[in-house]
C-alpha cells in the first residue's frame, strides 16, 4: 500500500482508487470547455479599464473591421436580462452587479462588452481593436481609502444573524489577571482553480445546454432561467468535471446569462474562455478582513474574557461577508464573550465564499492570539488549548456532538516531535536557519442540505446512482459508489456513478464541506428503498418487523452500525420473487433540523444547509490540530516551511485515500495563505495588479517538501446516516497561525498580517 | 522570406504575420501602422486561414486556422483532443503542456505554424492500446490528483522530467516539476507518482 492509501481505522471506509481516475490520467475526463459544440461561434469579453464611473461612448468601427467578427454587445445593444438577488437574500447570483445593463461602471474589470467572432484568434483581436471613452471617479479601494462606508453586519446580511455574546465581557477582561490585545490582517486572495471560467451555451429550439464549471448545477440553472425570463426546465447544466471549484463556482456569475442571451440571438451555440487576468474581475474571491482580540485569563490559564471584532471588505451594492466569530466564539470555555463584525463597501466586485470562508481569517487571529497568551502566561500552547478545552460551547452551552480536538493535538504532537522543542525563541537554529516550531487548533462546521438521489439496481448487481452532485475533485464519484456499494451489497465494480448535470436528482451546492455528508446519506436512504422492495419480495407477511429492518437497514442509523448488521441479498431470488429485470427508487432525504420548505428550495436551487453552530440542541464541527517546522534564513530571511503535520478527526471517512488527499491539499492552501497568496490593490485605481499565476504566488511543487496527515478514528451518531463531517474546508484553516506561531519561535518576531514574506522578517 | 520562396508547406509568411498580429494584446501600438502598410502594399492578409499539417500522436493532421492558432487552441479547437487544457494561455501554469519531438512545451506559447514537420505528443497518445503508460499508473496509484485539470499537463511533464535525467532524486523531482501548478495541491503524491514510475520508463 503507498502513502497515498493508507490502512482505514475504525470507522472508515475502503482507501479504492478513485471512480475517475482513468478518465483523469488519460485526457478523456471532459470539462466544461472540453464539450463539443457543433459550430461555435467564440466569445471574447472587455472589461473595464476604470474601477467607478460611466461609459461615455464606444469606438467599434476598429473592432467591426476585423475579419470574421459576427457581433459585438454593449449596454447600448445587450439582450434584456432580469435581475437575481444575491444568493444570502434568497436569489442564486454571486453579485448583483449586472454588466451590459447600463454605461455604469462599479468595479474594475467589470464586462462592458462581449465580441463574437468566427474564431478564438478573431474575437481576441477585435476585442483588443474596441476603443472606450469614459468619464472616471475617483474609486475607494479598500479598508482606509476615502469614500467607504461601514456598519455593522447584522441587519444588513441576512445571512449573519448575530454577534455573539455571553457574559460580562468588559468587566471581566477589566478584571482578568493576564490580558492581551491584539490586531490582525488578512489579505485579499483568488481561488484560482486551474480551470478558467469558461461558459459555452448551445440552444436547440427552446432549450438550453450550459457547459459550465459548477459547483451547484441546480443553482446555476434556475437562476440563468430567472435571469432569461424562461421556464428552468428547458435549461440544462452539464459538467462531469470541475476543474477545481474552492468556492469560486457556488454562486452564479453575470457571464452565464450574458452568454446565453447572445446564442439565442445569433441562433448559434457560443463558447467563452476568459483570460485568467478576467477570472480575477468576473467571478468572487476571499476579501481582506481586519481582526481585534482582546483575551483575559487568569494566571493558571483559563479564559475568562474573550472578545473579536471583524471587519471585511465588500463591494457598493452587496453585504457579503463571511462573519467568522460564529467560530471563534465557540471554540473554547470562557464564560464572557463579547463580538462585533463589521462590513466596510468599497467600489470593488462583490466577493465570495473561498476554501473555508469564515474560518480562515476569523481562525488567524483567534489561534495567533492563543499563541500570545500562552507566551504571556509561559505556558505551552498545547497545553493552553487542554486548560480551555470544552464539550459544550460557550454562547448557548450547546454540546460538541463529538470533539476530538485534544486527541488531534496529542497524535499531531507526538507524529511531529514538539517534545524536541525548546520553549524560547530564537532558540533552536540549523547553520544559517533560525528554526521554528508552533501549532495551533483548526475547526470546520458540520453541515448538511437536503439532497434527492435515483438508484437503479439491476438483477445480475448491475448498480446505478444518478445524483446532481460535483466532481471538483473532492471523490464525489468515489465515495458514492462506495456507498452504494456498500449499501447494496454489490461489488464495487459493479456501480456506476452519474453526477454533474441538473438533469439529475437534485443534490445541494458542493459549498460548506456539506457534499459528503448530504449526498451519500441520501444515496444510503434510497438503497435502503431498494433493500426494502427486495426484502419485501422475499418475505411479504414479514415486511418491516424488528428482523426486516435488521435485514434492509434503518436509514437513520450510521453506517458502521448497518455494515454489522447487513446480511447479502440473494438478488436473483429476490428479483425473481419481485418478477422484476430492474429496480430502481428515487428518494428525497433532508437532515434533522431542515427548514419545512427545504425540498421545494432544494428543486428550485436555494440550498438550505444546516449544521454547525445553528443547530436546535447541539453543535457540530469538525476538528484538527497542525503543527509546523518553519526556517527563517538569519542573512537572507528567506522563510521555509519543510514539515507540516495535520491530525484531523471528521467523523466516519468515507476513502481514507481521498481523504488524506484533499487535507494534505488542505494543509499547502494554508502554508500558501500564510507565505504566498495576496492579491495586491492598486489603491489609487481599485484594480488588482498581480492577476496572472507568475505574479499571484500559489506554491509549485519545489515549495512543499514534507507534508504528514494523520486521520483519526472517531464515531459521530448524532450528525447524519452517513456519520460523516465535512473535512475539505478542516485544514487549511489552523495553518495560517501554526506559521505565524512557528515564524515567532524562529524570530522572537510577532507578524499579525498575512501574507508574511522575507521584507517582512527583521531578525 | 516571401510567399514564394516559402519552404514551409502552409507557404506562411512571417513578416506579413507578425503585422497581421497586431490587433493583439501582446504588440506594441507602433505595430499598428505596420499592419496597415502591410495591407496597403498587398502583402497576403494574415487574417486568412492558413493551411497547416501537424503531427499528432502518430497521425498526419491538415488544418486550415488562423495563423495565430496556438498548437494548443489547434489541439483543442480544431482537432478535438481535449486533454491538453488551457489554465492560463501565458505559460505560467503548465496544463497545456505537451512533448514536441520529445521535448516538453507550453502548448499556448508555440504557435501551430512553428510545430510543422515535429512530432507532436499529448496526453492522448501516452497509454499503447488498452495499456496505461506507466506515469498514468502510477498517477492512479499515488492518487496524484484531485480535480484533475492539470493532470494531463503533469503527466506529460513527469514523463520528459524522467527522460531528462531529472527523476533521481525526490529534490529533483519537485524541482523540475515545479512548472505544472496543481491548485489542489497534490504535489506530494506528484513527486511519489514520478519516483515510482522512473525505473520503469528508463528501462524503457
Amino acid at each position: 500500500m503507498t502513502a497515498a492509501a493508507p490502512e482505514p481505522k475504525a470507522n472508515m471506509g475502503q482507501p479504492v482508487p478513485r471512480y475517475d481516475a482513468a478518465a483523469k490520467v488519460t485526457g478523456r475526463a471532459t470539462y466544461a470547455s472540453d464539450m463539443p459544440l457543433d459550430n461555435p461561434a467564440y466569445a471574447f469579453l472587455v472589461t473595464s479599464a476604470i474601477a467607478k464611473g460611466r461609459i461615455d461612448s464606444f469606438d467599434l468601427d476598429d473592432a467591426r473591421g476585423v475579419r470574421g467578427v459576427i457581433d459585438i454587445v454593449t449596454h447600448e445593444n445587450a439582450p434584456k436580462l432580469k435581475e437575481s438577488k444575491l444568493f444570502s437574500n434568497g436569489g442564486y447570483a454571486g453579485t448583483t452587479i449586472q454588466p451590459l445593463k447600463s454605461a455604469d461602471i462599479a468595479h474594475d474589470g467589470q464586462i462592458i462588452a462581449v465580441v463574437v467572432a468566427e474564431s478564438y484568434e478573431a474575437a481576441r483581436e477585435a476585442a483588443n481593436r474596441v476603443k472606450v471613452s469614459y468619464t472616471a471617479v475617483a474609486p475607494s479601494a479598500s479598508f482606509d481609502s476615502p469614500g467607504t462606508t461601514t456598519a455593522a453586519a447584522k441587519g444588513q446580511n441576512a445571512q449573519f444573524k448575530e454577534d455573539p455574546e455571553v457574559g460580562d465581557f468588559a468587566k471581566a477582561f477589566d478584571k482578568a489577571e493576564v490580558k492581551l490585545t491584539a490586531s490582525y490582517d488578512t489579505p485579499t486572495q483568488h481561488h484560482n482553480p486551474m480551470e478558467l471560467f469558461t461558459t459555452s451555451c448551445a440552444w436547440m429550439g427552446d432549450n438550453l445546454v450550459i457547459y459550465e464549471g459548477s459547483q451547484y448545477v441546480y443553482g446555476l440553472k434556475n437562476g440563468v432561467a430567472e435571469q432569461l425570463g424562461i421556464d428552468p426546465d428547458k435549461i440544462r447544466v452539464v459538467n462531469p468535471y470541475v476543474g477545481g471549484g474552492f468556492g469560486s463556482r457556488g454562486s452564479m456569475t453575470p457571464r452565464t446569462a450574458i452568454i446565453a442571451g447572445i446564442a439565442k440571438r445569433l441562433n448559434r451555440p457560443i463558447k467563452l474562455v476568459p483570460t485568467r487576468d478576467q477570472g480575477f474581475t468576473i467571478a468572487t474571491y476571499r476579501a481582506e478582513t481586519r481582526h481585534e482580540i482582546r483575551l483575559g485569563a487568569s494566571r493558571d490559564g483559563k479564559l475568562v474574557a474573550l472578545r473579536h471584532e471583524g471587519a471585511e471588505v465588500s463591494s457598493r451594492p452587496d453585504a457579503y461577508c463571511v462573519g467568522g466569530t460564529k467560530t471563534t466564539t465557540r471554540l473554547y470555555a470562557c464564560p464572557n464573550v463579547d463580538s462585533l463584525v463589521s462590513i466596510v463597501r468599497a467600489d470593488r466586485n462583490t466577493p465570495g465564499f473561498m476554501r473555508s470562508p469564515p474560518e480562515v481569517p476569523y481562525l488567524f487571529a483567534l489561534e495567533s492570539a492563543m499563541d500570545e497568551l500562552a507566551v504571556k502566561l509561559n505556558m505551552d500552547p498545547v497545553e493552553l488549548r487542554r486548560i480551555n478545552d470544552t464539550t459544550n460551547e460557550p454562547i448557548g452551552g450547546k454540546p460538541y456532538t463529538s470533539r476530538s480536538l485534544m486527541a488531534c493535538f496529542d497524535e499531531a504532537a507526538k507524529a511531529f516531535g514538539w517534545s524536541q522543542r525548546s520553549p524560547q525563541p530564537k532558540s533552536m537554529s540549523d547553520g544559517d536557519w533560525l528554526v521554528g516550531y508552533g501549532c495551533a487548533a483548526t475547526c470546520y462546521p458540520t453541515q448538511m442540505a437536503p439532497s434527492a438521489a435515483r438508484v437503479r439496481l439491476q438483477r445480475d448487481g448491475r448498480t446505478r446512482v444518478e445524483i446532481a452532485g460535483h466532481e471538483i475533485g473532492t471523490g464525489a464519484y468515489t465515495i458514492i459508489a462506495q456507498t452504494a456499494a456498500e449499501r447494496l451489497g454489490v461489488p464495487l465494480e459493479k456501480v456506476a456513478v452519474l453526477v454533474g448535470d441538473s438533469e439529475l436528482p437534485p443534490a445541494p451546492v458542493a459549498g460548506g464541506s456539506n457534499s459528503t455528508a448530504s449526498t451519500c446519506s441520501a444515496v444510503m436512504m434510497v438503497c435502503d428503498q431498494i433493500r426494502q422492495r427486495l426484502f419485501k419480495a422475499l418475505m411479504p407477511s414479514d415486511s418491516l418487523t424488528d428482523k426486516a429492518k435488521e435485514t434492509v437497514g434503518i436509514s437513520q442509523a450510521p453506517s458502521t452500525q448497518v455494515a454489522k448488521s447487513d446480511r447479502p441479498l440473494d438478488l436473483e431470488k429476490a428479483f425473481d420473487e419481485l418478477g422484476a429485470g430492474v429496480v430502481e427508487e428515487y428518494g428525497e432525504w433532508k437532515p434533522e433540523g431542515a427548514p419545512l420548505d427545504s425540498f421545494k428550495a432544494m428543486h428550485s436551487g436555494h440550498a438550505r444547509l444546516v449544521g454547525g453552530h445553528a443547530m436546535k440542541d447541539k453543535i457540530a464541527y469538525a476538528f484538527g490540530a497542525e503543527f509546523v517546522e518553519v526556517r527563517v534564513n538569519r542573512f537572507t530571511h528567506e522563510i521555509r516551511a519543510p514539515r507540516l503535520v495535520g491530525a484531523f478527526a471528521a467523523g466516519r471517512i468515507m476513502n481514507p485515500r481521498t481523504a488524506r488527499s484533499q487535507l494534505m491539499g488542505g494543509l499547502i492552501w494554508g502554508m500558501s495563505s500564510a507565505l504566498l497568496e495576496a492579491t495586491e490593490i492598486d489603491q489609487r485605481n481599485a484594480r488588482y495588479v498581480n492577476d496572472n499565476l507568475a505574479d499571484y504566488l500559489v506554491p509549485v511543487n519545489a515549495d512543499v517538501p514534507g507534508v504528514e496527515v494523520i486521520l483519526l478514528s472517531e464515531q459521530d451518531d448524532h450528525i447524519n446516516p452517513a456519520g460523516a463531517k465535512g473535512l475539505g474546508e478542516l485544514a487549511n484553516v489552523g495553518t495560517n497561525a501554526a506559521i505565524c506561531n512557528a515564524i515567532y519561535h524562529a524570530t522572537g518576531q510577532r507578524i499579525r498580517k498575512l501574507p508574511v514574506r522575507l521584507e517582512n522578517i527583521e531578525v | 522570406m516571401s510567399d514564394k520562396s516559402s519552404s514551409r508547406p502552409s507557404g506562411f509568411d512571417r513578416r506579413t504575420f507578425i503585422a497581421g498580429a497586431a490587433g493583439s494584446a501582446l504588440v506594441p501600438i507602433t505595430a499598428r501602422a505596420a499592419a496597415q502598410d502591410a495591407s496597403a502594399s498587398g502583402a497576403k492578409d494574415a487574417a486568412l486561414p492558413v493551411d497547416v499539417t501537424l503531427r499528432v500522436n502518430g497521425k498526419d493532421m491538415r488544418l486550415h486556422i488562423d495563423a495565430r492558432t496556438t498548437v494548443l487552441d489547434a489541439l483543442r479547437e480544431h482537432l478535438r483532443l481535449t486533454g491538453s487544457k488551457k489554465g492560463c494561455d501565458h505559460g505560467q501554469c503548465g496544463a497545456c503542456t505537451v512533448l514536441i519531438d520529445d521535448r516538453r512545451v507550453v502548448s499556448c506559447l508555440t504557435l501551430a505554424l512553428a510545430a510543422e514537420g515535429q512530432e507532436i505528443t499529448t496526453i492522448e497518445g501516452l497509454a499503447t492500446d488498452d495499456h496505461l503508460h506507466p506515469m498514468q499508473q502510477a498517477f492512479i496509484d499515488n492518487d496524484a490528483f484531485q480535480c484533475g485539470y492539470c493532470t494531463p499537463g503533469q503527466i506529460v511533464s513527469a514523463v520528459a522530467c524522467v527522460k531528462e535525467g531529472h527523476a533521481g532524486s525526490e529534490a529533483d523531482i519537485r524541482e523540475y516539476m515545479s512548472g505544472n501548478i496543481c491548485r489542489c495541491a497534490a504535489y506530494p503524491n506528484i513527486v511519489a507518482a514520478v519516483k515510482q514510475a522512473a525505473p520503469e520508463i528508463m528501462k524503457g
